[in-house]
């Protein structure tokens, strides 16, 4: 080898080295790169680390999406592409953009300007510099990337996690509630299951507000209770709502089987402790609630149905050992003796009282009485079949006192021995409560068996008999009466049932005394009768209670 | 020279190195640091750590109790000490001061207390909190080298990457420390200026930034 060649051979050998050299930093710097904390930190190295790499005055990271460039550079960044290639920069005689590139694509240009080109080795070396911060950012925005999807990833988790607790929250209060319902402990258990669930007292109220089960702490004593108006508010809103609502210290729930509300479960709340759990417990509770009411009411409807079948049966006449199986079936002996009493009533300003609120004041007022228990409506009346005797009129002023005013009549039939009995009582209770409305009398209870003549008319066979008796003695009257509208015969009837009082008639038919003379000489100016003559008088009273008798059976 | 193992997975090192090891997070710091100087407890090596981070600190003499090292003890073989005792005591960094503390232990693990070699560790952290004479850290780390060869030592310089995050800084880090700890590896680093240098060239402007 020539010296010559021997120095150029040193020479190259040093280059080699120093490229080698090169690589070694470039190979550190990448790892740190990789190592790096973010964007910012890897294109601070990059072009910190790029005047130790070849000499250059103008280093930069063009990041797409980045910082904008200069309009002028952008357009060149563009115009060299994911490539790179030649730029111009003020002040520099010569500029690369090396492209960024990394396992995502193109990320952006290392721009680099020098006031003289770098060596093919320099170039090499800037080239490979772009390279390693492309793969560097490529790599963090990778981790990124996962990071961020670890975290939505262990939100999800963490979300998944708390419904997965709430449906097994849900399930063991279902499960609690369900067990409640199927074992039959009715609404104390159901009460009692929400206050083990909730720890919270708990208290079941009827619709309007009645007390009808607790668990917890005793409510107070006596039970506060919203004014109707109020409770109606409360519970409209509680089903516009479809939720448990808080009424000040109470959160409650309706149940409200098929729209209809039939009861409330309350949660007694002071210190707004209830969260999800509590309510969700509340809400179970008002569906078993729902069902547990909705089967009782289900009983007695069923009950009530029965009753109300056999006691139609028994007043139609029923064969004797079917209804004494049907009434023992349902609690009643019919083997003892039995009256028919029917109740008939009207609400103070003349209408009936509804037929539910007369069903239960009679009910109440014959248990209080006692007088019995077998009791139902047939069209607008009650009809109870009473084991005992109780006094009538006592009864009747019950049913009136848990009206809380009206009117009340009440017709009390024969005794019956046997079932076989219960229709001809049944007859003659109506009649004990028709007739003496029709002779207008006072709403005493009376029993046919007082009833004296009526008892003697109703009884006889052929009331074609008694018909021709009415027209022998009444008969100008009734057609005068019935010619001019008047109300002779009524007048007569009233006049002959005080026994002559001009005072007690006149105040009993509501006219004038005068009026009333002026009646009286009509009649006997019309039906020729001489009321001064005692035969005459009896005759005359028989035909009119006979005439009040022969409406009531035509009626009835 | 014979290589000592470093304490992480095929990782030898000569003595008389001064590394700078970078990592992310307390994690990674103790995956290093641990492993670390208990290879050196077990080779029977002085061990001086200064840490920063207090969980570190607990990391280390918890590291004592499981060797049953009486740290208490001036010559004990694992000694822990914290920043503010060391780096910055009397509430400021000086280079003199540093160095000076770095000689006496040095020279009391192997002069006084028999110890053939000794393994340093510092925690930079502390660098980051602008306390004064804190803008001297990378004349400090380059005039390191010059002392690197009194004792029969190593030293290795923690820096979090996550808390030093500025690129311009990091790599004047890597050009004050000749060997480099990076992704489990131990390299030569040809970023490495020569203290003479290094020093001739750089005067330190400022306190590290993040």
């Amino acid at each position: 080898m020539t010296a010559v060649d021997s120095s150029r051979y040193v020479g190259r050998r040093d280059a080699e080295r120093n490229l080698l050299s090169s690589m070694r930093s470039l190979l550190v710097l990448g790892t740190l790169m990789t190592e790096g904390a973010d964007e910012q930190q890897i294109q601070q190295l990059a072009t910190t680390a790029a005047p130790s790499l070849a000499p250059c005055d103008v280093v930069t990271v063009e990041l797409v999406g980045g910082p904008p460039a200069s309009a002028r550079l952008a357009a060149q960044l563009r115009g060299v592409g994911i490539s790179g290639g030649p730029v111009t920069l003020a002040g520099a005689t010569w500029a690369w953009a090396y492209p960024l590139t990394g396992i995502s694509g193109h990320l952006g240009h290392l721009v680099v300007g020098a006031k003289q080109e770098p060596t093919s080795e320099e170039q090499f070396l800037l080239r490979a510099l772009a390279q390693q911060t492309g793969g560097a950012l490529a790599n963090r925005r990778l981790h990124a990337q996962e990071l961020a999807t670890a975290a939505t990833l262990s939100v999800l988790n963490e979300r998944l996690r708390g419904s997965v607790g709430a449906l097994r929250r849900s399930m063991d209060i279902h499960a609690r509630l369900t067990a409640v319902a199927v074992s039959g402990e009715g609404r104390e258990g159901i009460a009692r299951a929400v206050h083990e669930l909730t720890g919270l007292q708990v208290v079941v109220e009827d619709r309007h507000g009645n007390l009808q089960a607790w668990a917890g702490s005793p409510p107070p004593d006596p039970y506060p209770k919203d004014s109707p108006a109020c409770r109606e508010r409360l519970l409209a809103r509680a089903k516009q709502e479809g939720r448990p609502i808080r009424d000040g210290a109470r959160l409650l729930a309706i149940a409200h089987p098929q729209g209809d509300t039939l009861g409330v479960i309350v949660l007694v709340d002071p210190e707004r402790r209830a969260g999800d759990q509590e309510l969700m417990a509340l809400e179970h509770g008002a569906t078993v609630l729902a069902m547990e009411l909705a089967r009782v009411r289900s009983l007695a409807e069923s009950e009530l149905r029965l009753r109300r079948d056999l006691l139609d049966e028994l007043l139609a006449g029923t064969d004797t050992e079917s209804g004494l199986a049907r009434a023992s079936a349902l609690g009643y002996d019919l083997q003892r003796p039995h009256r028919v009493v029917v109740v008939e009533g009207h609400c103070p300003v003349g209408e009936r009282h509804p037929l539910d609120a007369l069903t239960q004041a009679v009910r109440r007022a014959a248990r209080d009485e006692p007088a019995g228990t077998l009791l139902a409506t047939r069209g607008t009346e009650v009809v109870l079949l009473a084991d005992a005797e109780p006094d009538w009129e006592s009864l009747r002023l019950g049913v009136l006192r848990e009206l809380g005013g009206g009117r009340i009549r009440v017709g009390v039939g024969e005794r019956c021995d046997t079932v076989g009995e219960f229709p001809r009582s049944y007859q003659q209770a109506k009649l004990a409560l028709r007739l003496p409305a029709l002779a207008e009398w006072d709403d005493r209870a009376i029993r046919f068996d007082d009833l004296g003549v009526y008892r003697l008319l109703v009884g006889i066979s052929d009331l074609g008999e008694v018909e021709r008796f009415v027209q022998r003695w009444l008969g100008k009257l009734l057609e005068y009466d019935a010619q001019r509208g008047s109300e002779l015969v009524r007048t007569l009837s009233h006049h002959l049932e005080h026994g002559g009082n001009y005072e007690l008639t006149a105040k009993s038919l509501i006219v004038h005394r005068n009026t009333l003379k002026y009646r009286l000489q009509r009649i006997r100016q019309i039906g020729q009768v001489d009321l001064h003559d005692p035969e005459t008088w009896f005759n005359l009273h028989l035909a009119t209670r006979a005439w009040n008798t022969l409406g009531v059976l035509r009626s009835g | 020279m014979e290589s000592t193992a470093l304490g992480l997975p095929g990782v030898s090192f000569t003595p008389g190195l001064h590394i700078c090891a970078f990592y992310r997070g307390p994690t990674q710091r103790d995956e290093l640091l641990l492993p670390y100087l208990r290879e050196g407890l077990a080779a029977g090596d002085k061990c001086i750590c200064v840490t920063d981070d207090p969980s570190a600190g607990s990391a280390v003499r918890a590291l004592a109790g499981e060797f049953g090292i009486d740290i208490a003890s001036a010559s004990a073989q694992l000694q822990p000490m914290n920043s503010g005792s060391t780096y910055l005591s009397g509430g400021c960094f000086a280079i003199e001061k540093m160095i000076g503390f770095w000689d006496g232990a040095m020279s009391a693990a192997v002069s006084r207390d028999g110890f053939g070699f000794v393994r340093a560790a510092g925690e930079m952290t502390w660098a980051l909190r602008g306390v004064p004479g804190s803008d001297l850290l990378l004349a400090y780390e380059a005039q390191l080298n010059v002392f690197l060869h009194r004792y029969p030592q190593v030293l290795l310089c923690f820096y979090d990457l996550e808390q030093f995050s500025n690129g311009e800084i990091l790599l004047e880090i890597l050009r004050t420390h000749p060997t480099v700890l990076l992704s489990g590896q131990l390299l030569d680093n040809p970023w490495y200026v020569e203290p003479e240098e290094y020093l001739g060239r750089h005067i330190p402007a400022g306190e590290p930034t993040r």
